[in-house]
C-alpha cells in the first residue's frame, strides 16, 4: 500500500459508493432497498463534503452535512410512511407494481 | 497509519454498500446498510469530523435504520422477487457505469487541490462538538431553526400518512 | 334651441318607428296612428321650410359635430336649399297619402305594426337622404333606405319570393352601393371635403383627367344601384313582391329617385368630365328604351308599371346626364304623382279583385270600379306626357334639353311610343272587355282611405304641371320656346295609342309573342347563368381550400401533429420511477460533462 492517502483518494471513494447506490436505485424493484440506496447516495455526497472541507481547513461543509444528516433523517421517516401507505393499497413493496401514473 | 485505515475502511465501505444494493434479503440490506453507515462514521474519524461521526452513528445507524428494520418487520417483507430482465435498463445503467468509471478519476483530478496529502494531528479544521455548536447557534442560527421547522412537518406529515382512516 | 327644430322634419318618422318598435307592436290601432301622424308632422313642416324658403328666408341651421379625424370632416347637419325643401316636401308627403292608403289596403293584416314601423323607418332614411349636408351622411342614409327597402320588400316574408326578392335588393344595391363609397372616398382624397356646402368652392383644386371620371363613375354607380338603373336594374321589377303601398312610395316615386337626386347634388363633380356626363346620358337613354319594350310583352300589373318607372328615372337620369337638372327635378316630382297614383290605383285594382295581379285575369274592371278606372286613366296620360297633365310639362323640358343630341332625342321618343303602347294595353285588358276570372268578376271599389289618397294624387297629376316648382327650385323659367322635339315626341306619344288600341280591343288572350322581350332581354338569365355559376365556381374552390388546406392541412393538421407528438411523448411517461430516475441521472451526467467540458477553471 504505498503512496500517501489523497483528498484524491476520498473523492474517488465517494464517487465510487454514489455509483453504487445509484445502481441500488435504478436497479431495484423493492423500494426499500431503494430507499435504501438513496441513503447510500447522500453519504457519498458527505463524505465528498467532509473531505473537501478538511483538506480546505473550513468548518462549513461539515454544518452542511449536519444539515444533510437532519433532512436524510426526515426524508427517510416520511418515504418510510409513504410506502407504508402504498403497501396497504398495493400490498406490494415492488417499484414496477406502481405505475398507476401513466396514460 | 493513515493509509492501512483509509484501505480498510474504505474497502469496507464499499463492500457493504455493494452488499446493501446487491444482496435480496431485506433484513441483510439493512443490516448491511448499518455497517455501511458504520464504517463511513469511521471515515469521518479520519477527517478528523468527530462530532459528525458521532451523529452519524446516532442518527443514521441508531435511528433511521431501527426505522427501517421496523418498516421491514412491519410490513412483513420477504425476499424480493426478481424483477423482469429489461433490457434497455441494463443498458442504460452499464452505459452510466462505464462513463463513470472512465470519468471519476478525471473528476477528482478536475479539483485542483485533489494532491493534497493526508496528515493527521496538523488539523486545519476543528470538529468538535463545540466548534460545530458555535457554528451552528450563530452563523446557520436561522438554518438550524428552518431544519426545526422542517422536522416538525415530517413528524406531521407521517402521522397523516399513516393514520387508519377509522370511520371508513 | 329653436333653431334645431328643422331636425325634428328628419326625426319625427324615426321617433315613431322606434316607439312602435319597442312599445306599440301589440297595438295596431296606436300604432298606425303614431306613424301616420309623425308622417303628418313632418309633411307639416317640410312645407312650412319649402314656403319659409319660397318667401326667401334663410334660418341658419345649427350642424351637429359627428366624424372629425386626419382631414374627414362630417358634421350631422341639414342641408336646406331649395332642392332640398322640394324634394323633402314631395317624399314627406307622398309618404303620408301612402300611409293613409296603407290604412285600408293592410287593413287586415296581422302585422301591420310591423309594418308601419318600416315605413316610419323608411320616411326617417329617405328625408336623411334628402336633408343630408355631406357625402358621408347621405351614404348612411342611403344604407338605412336599403335596409328599409329590404324589410318592407321582404314584409310578406313568408312568401319565398318576397324574401328572395329582398335578398335580390338588397344584394344588388350592394354592388352600386360599393361604387358609391368608392366615389365618396374618391371625393375626399380629389377634394378634401365631403360637405356638400363646400363642394363647389373646392373643385377648383380640381386635377381631371381620369381620376375625376373615375370619381363620378364611381358616384353614379350608387345611382345605378339604387336607381334600379342598368346594369343594376334587376331587382325593381322583382322587388314588387312587397306591398303594393311599398312599391309605390319606395319603388316609384321616392326612394328609386334617390339617385337622381343624389346625381343632382354631386353635378358640379359629374360635370369635370365629359365622359362621366356621357356615360351618363347614354345609359340614361338607352333605358328609357329597353324597360318601355319590355313593358309591351308583361302581363302582372305591377311589373309593369315598375317596368314603366326605369323607363321614367331613365328620362331624369339622361336629364342629369345633359346637364340640365332642373327638367329631372321637374320630371321627378311630377313622376312622382302620377307614378304612385298608378301604383296606388293598381293596388284598388288587386284588392279590389282579391290578389290578382295579372291582367289577362282581370277585364271588364272599368264598370266594377269606375273610380280606379278613371283614375288609371288620368295616370296614364299624366305618364304619357299628354297635354296639359303634369307628365307633358316635364318631359317637354327632357326633350327640348335633347334637342342637340337627335340620338338621344330619337331613343328616348321612341321610348314615349311604347310607354303609350303598354299603358293602353293595360287598360284595355285590365279594365275594358269582360271578366275572365272569378276575382275579377266580384271587383269592388276600396274604402275611403284608399279613394283620398287616390284623389289627390290624381288632382295633382292633373294640374302638377301648373305648380311652380321651378320658382321653388329657385330656377327661372327658360321661357315659352316651342322646339321640333315637343312635335315630334306628342306625335310619337299620340301614335303608341294606335296599334294597342287596334291589338287589344277585344282581346281576350295576348295576340302578340316575343320572347326576347317576355325574357326581360334574359338579363336576370345572363346573370344568372355567368356571374352566378361562376361565383358558385368561386365559392367551390374556396370552399375546397376551406375544407382541404385550412380545415384540413392547417388546422386538423396542426392538431394531428400535436396529438402525434403527444401520443410519441407519453410513451416516455411510463410511470416507473425507476426510469425516470435513469434518465435524470444521464440528463445530470451530460450536464456535468458540459460543465466540465466548457471548462470551469
Amino acid at each position: 500500500m504505498g503512496g500517501e492517502i489523497t483528498l484524491g483518494h476520498y473523492l474517488v471513494l465517494s464517487g465510487a459508493l454514489f455509483l453504487i447506490g445509484l445502481a441500488g436505485v435504478v436497479l431495484r424493484r423493492s423500494l426499500l432497498v431503494v430507499m435504501m440506496s438513496l441513503e447510500l447516495l447522500l453519504n457519498a455526497a458527505n463524505l465528498a463534503l467532509v473531505a473537501v472541507g478538511r483538506f480546505q481547513g473550513i468548518p462549513d461543509p461539515q454544518v452542511a452535512v449536519f444539515f444533510v444528516i437532519t433532512v436524510a433523517a426526515a426524508e427517510a421517516a416520511l418515504g418510510l410512511a409513504i410506502l407504508v401507505a402504498i403497501f396497504r393499497i398495493k400490498k406490494t413493496t415492488a417499484a414496477d407494481q406502481m405505475a398507476s401514473l401513466r396514460f | 497509519m493513515e493509509q492501512i485505515f483509509f484501505w480498510m475502511l474504505a474497502a469496507g465501505l464499499l463492500i457493504s454498500a455493494v452488499t446493501v444494493v446487491a444482496v435480496r434479503n431485506p433484513v441483510t440490506n439493512a443490516v448491511c446498510l448499518v455497517s455501511a453507515l458504520v464504517f463511513q462514521a469511521a471515515l469521518f474519524i479520519t477527517l478528523e469530523a468527530t462530532f459528525l461521526a458521532a451523529v452519524q452513528v446516532i442518527v443514521y445507524a441508531g435511528a433511521v435504520m431501527v426505522l427501517f428494520l421496523f418498516v421491514i418487520m412491519l410490513l412483513d417483507v420477504r425476499v424480493e422477487v426478481l424483477g423482469k430482465f429489461s433490457w434497455p435498463k441494463i443498458a442504460g445503467v452499464g452505459l452510466v457505469l462505464v462513463l463513470a468509471l472512465v470519468g471519476l478519476p478525471k473528476l477528482s483530478s478536475a479539483f485542483p487541490f485533489a494532491g493534497e496529502v493526508l496528515h493527521w494531528g496538523r488539523a486545519k479544521v476543528p470538529g468538535t462538538a463545540q466548534d460545530l455548536g458555535h457554528l451552528l447557534f450563530s452563523a446557520y442560527g436561522p438554518l438550524f431553526l428552518t431544519t426545526g421547522v422542517l422536522l416538525l412537518v415530517a413528524t406531521v406529515g407521517v402521522v397523516v400518512l399513516c393514520r387508519r382512516d377509522t370511520e371508513a | 334651441m329653436i333653431a334645431y327644430s328643422p331636425y325634428l322634419v328628419l326625426l319625427l318618422p324615426l321617433f315613431a318607428a322606434l316607439v312602435i318598435r319597442l312599445f306599440l307592436h301589440p297595438f295596431p290601432r296606436f300604432a298606425i296612428s303614431v306613424s301616420t301622424l309623425a308622417c303628418l308632422g313632418s309633411f307639416i313642416g317640410s312645407l312650412l321650410l319649402l314656403f319659409s324658403g319660397a318667401l326667401g328666408s334663410t334660418v341658419a341651421i345649427p350642424a351637429i359635430p359627428w366624424i372629425e379625424f386626419a382631414g374627414l370632416k362630417a358634421d350631422f347637419g341639414l342641408l336646406m336649399d331649395p332642392l332640398a325643401r322640394l324634394m323633402a316636401t314631395l317624399v314627406s308627403g307622398i309618404a303620408l297619402l301612402v300611409h293613409i292608403y296603407s290604412i285600408g289596403y293592410l287593413k287586415e293584416d296581422p302585422h301591420r305594426s310591423r309594418f308601419f314601423a318600416e315605413l316610419s323607418l323608411f320616411v326617417f332614411s329617405m328625408m336623411g337622404i334628402v336633408l343630408a349636408d355631406n357625402l358621408v351622411t347621405m351614404f348612411l342614409f342611403w344604407e338605412l333606405v336599403g335596409l328599409s327597402s329590404y324589410l318592407l320588400i321582404g314584409f310578406w316574408f313568408d312568401r319565398p319570393a318576397a324574401g328572395a326578392a329582398a335578398n335580390k335588393a338588397f344584394l344588388v344595391n350592394r354592388i352600386g352601393d360599393f361604387g358609391f363609397i368608392l366615389g365618396i372616398l374618391g371625393v375626399w382624397s380629389l377634394f378634401g371635403t365631403v360637405s356638400l356646402v363646400d363642394l363647389p368652392s373646392s373643385l377648383a383644386a380640381s386635377p381631371g383627367g381620369w381620376a375625376v371620371t373615375a370619381v363620378g363613375l364611381g358616384l353614379f354607380c350608387g345611382c345605378l344601384g339604387k336607381s334600379a338603373q342598368f346594369p343594376l336594374h334587376v331587382w325593381l321589377p322583382d322587388s314588387m313582391e312587397g306591398p303594393t303601398p311599398v312599391s309605390s312610395l319606395l319603388h316609384a316615386a321616392t326612394m328609386v329617385v334617390a339617385g337622381v337626386y343624389m346625381l343632382i347634388r354631386v353635378l358640379p363633380i359629374l360635370e369635370l368630365s365629359t365622359v362621366t356626363m356621357t356615360t351618363i346620358a347614354w345609359v340614361g337613354g338607352a333605358m328609357t328604351l329597353l324597360p318601355a319594350l319590355i313593358a309591351c310583352q308583361q302581363n302582372d300589373i305591377k311589373r309593369i308599371l315598375a317596368y314603366s318607372t326605369l323607363s321614367e328615372i331613365a328620362y331624369m337620369v339622361m336629364a342629369v346626364g345633359l346637364g340640365v337638372t332642373g327638367p329631372a327635378m321637374y320630371h321627378l316630382t311630377m313622376h312622382a304623382f302620377f307614378k304612385c297614383l298608378l301604383f296606388l290605383a293598381a293596388g284598388s285594382v288587386i284588392h279590389g279583385c282579391h290578389e290578382v295581379q295579372d291582367i289577362w285575369k282581370m277585364g271588364g274592371l272599368g264598370k266594377r270600379m269606375p273610380f280606379t278606372a278613371i283614375v288609371t286613366g288620368i295616370g296614364t296620360l299624366a305618364l304619357c306626357g299628354i297635354p296639359p297633365l303634369s307628365g307633358f310639362w316635364s318631359k317637354d323640358e327632357i326633350f327640348a334639353a335633347t334637342a342637340h343630341h337627335p340620338a338621344l332625342a330619337l331613343v328616348s321618343m321612341v321610348a314615349g311610343f311604347f310607354t303609350s303602347f303598354f299603358m293602353l294595353r293595360l287598360i284595355l285588358v285590365a279594365f275594358g272587355g269582360s271578366p275572365r276570372s272569378e276575382g275579377a268578376r266580384h271587383a269592388h271599389e276600396g274604402s275611403a282611405s284608399l279613394i283620398f289618397p287616390m284623389l289627390i294624387l290624381a288632382i295633382l297629376s292633373v294640374a302638377g304641371g301648373f305648380l311652380p316648382v321651378n320658382s321653388f327650385l329657385g330656377v327661372a323659367p327658360e321661357g315659352t320656346h316651342v322646339s321640333w322635339t315637343l312635335w315630334v315626341s306628342l306625335v310619337l306619344a299620340l301614335a303608341g295609342f294606335v296599334p294597342a288600341f287596334f291589338i287589344y280591343r277585344v282581346a281576350t288572350r295576348d295576340p302578340l309573342s316575343i320572347p326576347i322581350l317576355q325574357g326581360k332581354f334574359y338579363v336576370d338569365e345572363f346573370y344568372n347563368r355567368v356571374l352566378v355559376a361562376n361565383q358558385d365556381g368561386l365559392g367551390k374552390l374556396a370552399d375546397a381550400f376551406e375544407g382541404w388546406v385550412v380545415r384540413g392541412f392547417l388546422v386538423r393538421g396542426s392538431g394531428v401533429m400535436a396529438r402525434a407528438a403527444g401520443q410519441g411523448l407519453r410513451l416516455v411517461q411510463c410511470g416507473q420511477v425507476q426510469v425516470y430516475a435513469t434518465v435524470f441521472i444521464l440528463g445530470a451526467l451530460s450536464l456535468l460533462w458540459w460543465i466540465l467540458k466548457s471548462g470551469v477553471r
